[in-house]
């Protein structure tokens, strides 16, 4: 079994009239448990930068969707910067947590709590001929041949950027499901998503099965600054 | 002023290498290089299940450096405190855990609420601020 260990010491000897010394170590295991926990992101770094400061934007660090929700999942955040003024602002969806000032680091659990996908089936049909093109999700398959389990075989081997696929041999329909629960997940995927080129009177008739919604605590940081800042980042998970 | 150090080691055989990563911070004041933290609030008490309870009674100075300290000292690997602020699910922290965030209190919403789970927890926490207000009794 992994051990993975945090300590944190936490020193003043002026804050109080005491001395002030705090050491804590946890042992990090899954929910529930005392099996350590078994995966890592690694360490991450990464510099910021925006033309301008209305340029700035927020940079998502860990998707929820990625994650298993509700476990003992630990994040650690670092700003490296050495400018006192410059900060990163620490949100987990809209809800801001806090700002990282030059130097800071922070340790946090993470329930990675996230929304649903968007799922929807597509149905290959009717008189399709070789050639003939189906456009979705920026990606075109063009027909081989006439035969829709083909198509559909076609359909299910290209690699979709915002979607992934289920198809079960010889059937004529695909399952698309979305790799990420988001805020554009509110409309239900509808044929119109696709764009159908075809010589013959064949369809790509697209059904929902769920509309899907919105994630709920991908964590996010927006630096202060638009020159560089950089933070270090580590995600322990389940 | 005030020097207060937070440090903290990470160590791992997880992965194929031994991975350790450290960090420590001096708690300035929000955008300052020579002015420390100075107030502190800390506890250590017994949270029964049930309730959720903000764990800030006061307001400290919104939007600024704090720092908040809290860890789940029950023995019970089953055990573990939910953490919420304004509503918004951060995590949990089992037995044994603690956590060390930048806190900024952004507005009267942005309390820290805890809510205790499996039984009894025993937790302590330490707020690093630099000024606070008290509710009106």
């Amino acid at each position: 079994m992994a051990t993975t260990t945090a300590t944190i010491t936490i020193n003043s000897t002026d804050l109080l009239t005491d001395e002030l010394s705090l050491t804590s170590t946890a042992t990090l295991t899954t929910a529930g448990t005392s099996t350590g926990v078994t995966q890592t992101s690694g360490l991450a770094r990464k510099t910021t930068s925006a033309a301008a400061a209305a340029a700035i934007q927020a940079n998502v660090l860990y998707r929820a969707g990625d994650y298993t929700t509700d476990k003992a999942n630990k994040v650690y955040i670092k700003n490296t910067s050495t400018t006192a003024a410059e900060f990163f602002t620490v949100h987990i969806d809209q809800e801001e947590i806090g700002r990282l000032y030059a130097g800071d680091w922070m340790f946090m659990p993470w329930n990675a709590t996230s929304g649903t996908k968007r799922v929807g089936t597509v149905t290959i049909a009717a008189t399709w001929a070789a050639g003939d093109t189906w456009e979705f999700d920026g990606i075109t398959m063009t027909a081989a041949n006439s035969t829709v389990a083909d198509i559909a075989a076609q359909i299910d081997a290209l690699n979709y950027p915002n979607w992934i696929t289920t198809y079960v041999a010889t059937e004529a329909t695909i399952i698309f499901t979305e790799r990420y629960a988001s805020s554009a997940s509110y409309a239900a995927l509808v044929t119109a998503d696709g764009t159908l080129n075809t010589n013959g009177n064949g369809t790509a008739d697209v059904s929902s099965a769920a509309v899907g919604s919105k994630s709920e605590s991908d964590i996010t940081i927006r630096p202060s600054v638009h020159t560089a800042m950089t933070y270090e980042t580590l995600l322990i998970h389940e | 002023m005030a020097t207060t150090t937070a440090a903290v080691t990470l160590t791992s055989d997880l992965l194929s290498d031994n991975m350790s990563v450290s960090a420590s911070t001096t708690c300035m004041k929000a955008g300052t290089t020579a002015d420390g933290l100075d107030g502190m609030e800390y506890g250590y008490l017994d949270l029964v299940t049930g309730d959720e309870y903000d764990l800030i009674g006061a307001t400290p100075t919104a939007s600024k450096a704090s720092k908040l300290y809290l860890k789940n000292h029950s023995t019970d690997e089953t055990y573990f405190i939910a953490i919420t602020q304004n509503s918004q699910a951060i995590g949990k922290l089992y037995g044994g855990d603690w956590m060390f965030i930048p806190a900024d209190f952004h507005d009267a919403a942005g309390d820290i609420a805890i809510t205790a789970n499996g039984g009894t927890n025993k937790i302590c926490y330490a707020l690093f601020h630099e000024g606070t207000t008290l509710v009106a009794s």
